[in-house]
């Protein structure tokens, strides 16, 4: 009995194991029509192979691709360290902007309620008031009263000739001339 | 050996050898060059990106292959809705044929789109396992690891494939 043609592919692509391997070889020995057969298959197999890509075709591609990933994904150091440092970073970053916008701020306020010098803070804040310290405040009821210290002598005159005072100004050791 | 995916080293080396293996596979699924470099380097960036761990090389290759398959069968299908035919998948791929030798390359060309033309005519069943047969270097027991099937529902395929292409090449 002839060999089938799943047999006898099995046999072509090498995958039939023993003892059916043998067997099949002793039927081809003998049966031509079987061995025609085979050679029809084999004949398929070979125009299939025929079209297939070879290594030049390909190697373009794979030129191609290879690059992609030399710039896209190898970074030169180990790539597990490259995923930790990814990954370290997408922790950090927001704790280092807040860290930052921190800074600023306290930086900042510094200036504004330590400096000593209001154009340097007016240069760095235009716009902000000077801070209320022990220098810019004084209790009203502290305040000295008036005294007679606190007015010209001219003032003092007016106000007396406006009362209906007659002044009369002498200066000691000055005898005024005749 | 293990293979860690996003190791750069590994990477290389599997890059190496299985590059023209999915190459192979994704041109004769889609025929279509340029089409099978673009699957080649998605299936390789998933596989980067993944940062999976391999057992073995071989391993690594049956997944790049069966991701590259799985790519390419998309990709069929989406073109065959898009353009609602599948003789616009079949075009020559002659932009970039080697011209070193016209006539031996004019040849080629033509055997190239017969066959190529007569793998396309298969049910994807039976084109996915010849394909894998004829144009990587695997075996039927690889075959049905990274399809999934059995080591002889393989055997019936490539059996029933060539049966197939045996009518479709002779009839032209």
């Amino acid at each position: 009995m002839c060999v089938d043609d799943q047999l006898l592919n099995t046999y072509l692509d090498q995958e039939l194991k023993e003892p059916w391997k043998t067997q099949v070889e002793e039927h081809l020995s003998y049966c031509n029509a079987c061995r025609l057969r085979l050679s029809a298959l084999q004949e398929i197999q070979n125009r299939l192979a025929s079209a297939t890509l070879n290594d030049d075709e390909i190697a373009p591609s794979k030129e191609r691709v290879l690059t992609y990933f030399e710039k896209n994904r190898f970074s030169g150091e180990s790539t597990k360290q490259l995923f930790w440092h990814k990954r370290v970073q997408v922790k950090l970053m927001p704790a280092i902007l807040t860290s930052a916008a921190a800074f600023v701020v306290v930086f900042i306020a510094s200036f504004v309620l330590f400096s000593s010098n209001p154009e340097q803070r007016q240069e760095i804040l235009p716009g902000v008031a000077d801070p209320i310290d022990s220098t810019h405040i004084r209790q009203v009821s502290d305040a000295p009263r008036p005294s007679l210290d606190s007015f010209s002598l001219e003032q003092i005159i007016n106000h007396l000739d406006k009362l209906g005072y007659a002044v009369k100004l002498e200066l000691k050791a000055i005898t005024p001339l005749e | 050996m293990e293979i860690q995916s996003n190791d750069e080293r590994a990477f290389r080396g599997v890059y190496e050898e299985v590059f023209p293996i999915i190459m192979r596979v994704a041109y004769h699924v889609t025929n279509n060059r340029d089409l099978a470099e673009e699957i080649c380097q998605e299936a390789f960036i998933r596989f980067f990106d993944k940062g999976m761990l391999f057992p073995s090389s071989d391993d690594a290759k049956y997944w790049l292959i069966r991701v590259t398959k799985n790519l390419a069968i998309n990709q069929v299908k989406r073109k065959v809705r898009e353009q609602g035919m599948v003789e616009k998948l079949k075009q020559m791929p002659t932009s970039r044929a080697n011209t070193t030798d016209g006539e031996h390359v004019l040849i080629r060309e033509e055997t190239r789109a017969e066959v190529q033309e007569a793998i396309s005519q298969l049910p994807e069943k039976f084109r996915l396992v010849i394909v894998m047969k004829e144009y990587t270097d695997m075996g039927y027991r690889e075959i049905a690891e990274v399809l999934r099937i059995s080591e002889s529902n393989v055997k019936v395929r490539v059996h029933r494939a060539r049966k197939m292409l045996e009518s479709i090449l002779n009839r032209e």
